[in-house]
């Protein structure tokens, strides 16, 4: 049954423009690549096989602890059938005989669903274990699900979250994307945001919409209608520039050299966040002293004129480096990332420090560095420390624990800046997974408690004499950034496809309107009140 | 390497499924023997993997042979109590 004309769903907003469009609702699906011939090591099957199982097992784990009780039991008994260790064994045969890890594990459920087949009572399993093979060969494959997008008409999309394997695949017919669960931060969201898609996320009650329904994503409403009356679309703030330069500078967020060569088309004034894993988690070898300096060159001479704050890499055994050995982890996210990793690997964060300073002096770039994870005064210290005494740049940290954003004031002397990464520190101040779809709600960047930490963050920088900026997904929300400014956070660095509209927001008004609003929404308890606030406030200047 | 053997009747109504192959399985593996079940005169299976029992496709009421390998009588014993139990489909 279609959805009721009129019916409004509520979730979070995603960007500033509204669409119009039909639903297509996305369900899983996972067509998987034939099975082949090895072309790889027998022992490389082996792994591959060996691990993309674990895998599917610790899956098979954590949707037994979610179900509980019976189902429980079943998840349980899928693990058992999935970790046979004949199964395993006759998989191990056919990858001697020649076959890829996929295949291998695809023959010997086939080949054991054929002994189970037959019996009735057996029937439900083998489908079940069938879907474990796929799983499996999913896994090795690094399918999550492929989605089949119609190339024209205006589609809004409609699903659980999309994984970056999925909206890989939208199509220029997407003009909008609701999704059930998935926060503000959501791989779903920044991508909606840096391609201009109309996106609501955490709207739960659109599960209810079907396909061929026609509806109105309206980001700045935070909601979604069942209509074609664009009318209905809440008016997004239109700032007008009153000043040339906005209240704070707009750098922006890089990680690449295309991003680096688009940011320069913008108004960014430099750059506030180069991500620097890009460089590194591609390669199968540590790449050379010189291979870094000459990338790292090219990045800095192309990027927008201003200073370039150049983070240190940020890794963990979620996102590994494949020349580094990184362990697995319980909780990747609490675990040996970012500058953690000095313990195991100086030499490697020396390099890379070594490289970013030579490449300085080559391109004559104004240069500052930062260290990623960052828990305490102790940590900056040393950083600051190794940092200066390989180059000359200014040295700063990321602000993403709560432990290091309670004591930014105690920074003083030991660096010249903090970044305040609001993703992680989201994630970490309410013990709320930003991998966890369920918990978007938690990590919106109006929550009250976030924004009583950057008002806490900038006065305690202020203090000490260091600089403060936001380069978290926080600050490419215009209406926020002006938060930040008021709140007297001293830069901030947004996504490339934000720079315009951030930069028009921090220039539509005088810095004493930012503070009077910044205070109203210091007042606010939830977060839906403090961006409502904003917004009306906002809209009275 | 001489072992003790041993019958067991499978009573469970549905036979030798999934839960009682998994609830042997573990008891196997714990033991650390390489034990084995079948029916008599015909090729046993590694009694820890779960999937090679289920595939013997044992229905109500048959009788089946389980070997240890241990010359301990207990230990044995003890086993093949347990897969007894295991067998009884409550």
């Amino acid at each position: 049954m279609p959805a009721v004309k009129g019916t409004v769903l509520k979730g979070l907003g995603v960007g500033l423009v509204s669409a119009i469009g039909d639903v297509l609702v996305i369900k899983q699906a996972t067509p998987l690549p034939d099975w082949t011939k090895s072309t790889k090591t027998q022992e490389q099957e082996l792994a591959e096989l060996r691990s993309a199982i674990d895998f599917v097992s610790s899956n098979l784990d954590e949707l037994g602890e979610k179900a509980g009780g019976t189902s429980a039991e079943i998840f349980e008994a899928l693990k058992m059938l999935l970790e046979d260790e004949e199964l395993f064994e006759v998989a191990s045969g056919n990858i001697q005989d020649g076959w890829s890890a996929a295949a291998a594990i695809g023959k010997a459920v086939d080949e054991f669903s054929e002994l189970l087949g037959g019996d009735p009572t057996f029937e439900e399993r083998v489908s079940d274990f069938q879907d474990l093979s796929k799983r499996v060969q999913a896994k090795i494959a690094g399918i999550e699900m492929s989605l089949s997008i119609p190339s024209t008409g205006r589609i809004v999309l409609v699903g659980e979250d999309f994984s970056p394997a999925d909206t890989a695949q939208f199509t220029d017919a997407v003009v909008g994307v609701i999704t059930y669960k998935g926060g503000p931060t959501s791989h779903t969201a920044i991508i909606c945001r840096s391609k201009s898609i109309a996106a609501v996320v955490s709207c739960q009650d659109a599960i209810k919409l079907e396909t061929g329904d026609r509806v109105l994503v309206d980001p700045v409403g935070d909601r979604v209608v069942v209509s074609e009356d664009e009318s209905l679309a809440t008016k997004s703030i239109d700032f007008v520039s009153i000043n040339d330069e906005p209240l704070i500078p707009v750098r922006a967020n890089i990680g690449s050299l295309e991003d680096a060569l688009a940011a320069s088309q913008t108004k960014a004034n430099g750059v506030g966040l180069f991500r620097t894993e890009l460089l590194y988690l591609s390669a199968k070898t540590e790449p050379t002293l010189e291979e870094q300096v000459a990338s790292y060159t090219q990045i800095l001479e192309s990027a927008p004129m201003g200073p370039i704050v150049v983070r240190t890499i940020d890794a963990g055994s979620d996102k590994p480096v494949p020349f580094l050995n990184m362990p697995e982890e319980e909780n990747p996210s609490l675990g040996v990332r970012g500058y953690r990793l000095i313990a195991d690997h100086r030499g490697f964060i020396e390099g890379q420090l070594k490289a970013i300073e030579s490449a300085r002096i080559a391109s004559r770039r104004e240069v500052w560095v930062m260290a990623p994870m960052i828990a305490t005064a102790e940590e900056a210290k040393e950083f600051s420390n190794l940092a200066r005494s390989i180059g000359e740049y200014k040295v700063g940290i990321m602000v993403e624990t709560p432990s290091i954003a309670l004591i930014v004031e105690q920074l003083g002397g030991i660096v010249d800046f903090v970044s305040v990464g609001t993703n992680d520190l989201s994630q970490y101040l309410f013990a709320a997974d930003r991998m966890n779809p369920s918990l978007g709600a938690l990590l919106n960047h109006w929550q009250p408690a976030l924004i009583k930490s950057l008002a806490r963050i900038a006065s305690g920088a202020n203090s000490a004499g260091i600089s403060s900026g936001v380069c978290g997904e926080s600050a490419s929300d215009p209406a926020f950034a002006i938060v930040l400014a008021g709140l007297g956070i001293e830069s901030v660095s947004v996504s490339k496809s934000q720079v315009t509209a951030v930069h028009n927001a921090l220039s539509s008004l005088s810095l004493t309107d930012a503070k009077e609003i910044a205070n109203q929404v210091l007042k606010q308890t939830t977060a839906e009140k403090a961006k409502a606030t904003a917004l009306s406030e906002i809209a009275k200047r | 390497m001489s072992s003790i053997k041993g019958q067991v009747q499978v009573l469970d109504p549905i036979g030798l499924h999934a839960r009682p192959a998994s609830q042997i399985v573990k008891l196997v593996k714990e033991s650390g023997l390489d034990i084995t079940i079948g029916r008599a005169g015909q090729e046993f299976a590694k009694a820890s993997s779960a999937l090679r029992l289920m595939a013997l496709k044992i229905s109500t009421g048959e009788t089946l042979t389980v070997d240890v390998p241990t010359q301990d009588q207990l230990i044995a014993d003890s086993i093949i109590d347990q897969i007894q139990q295991f067998l009884k489909g409550e």
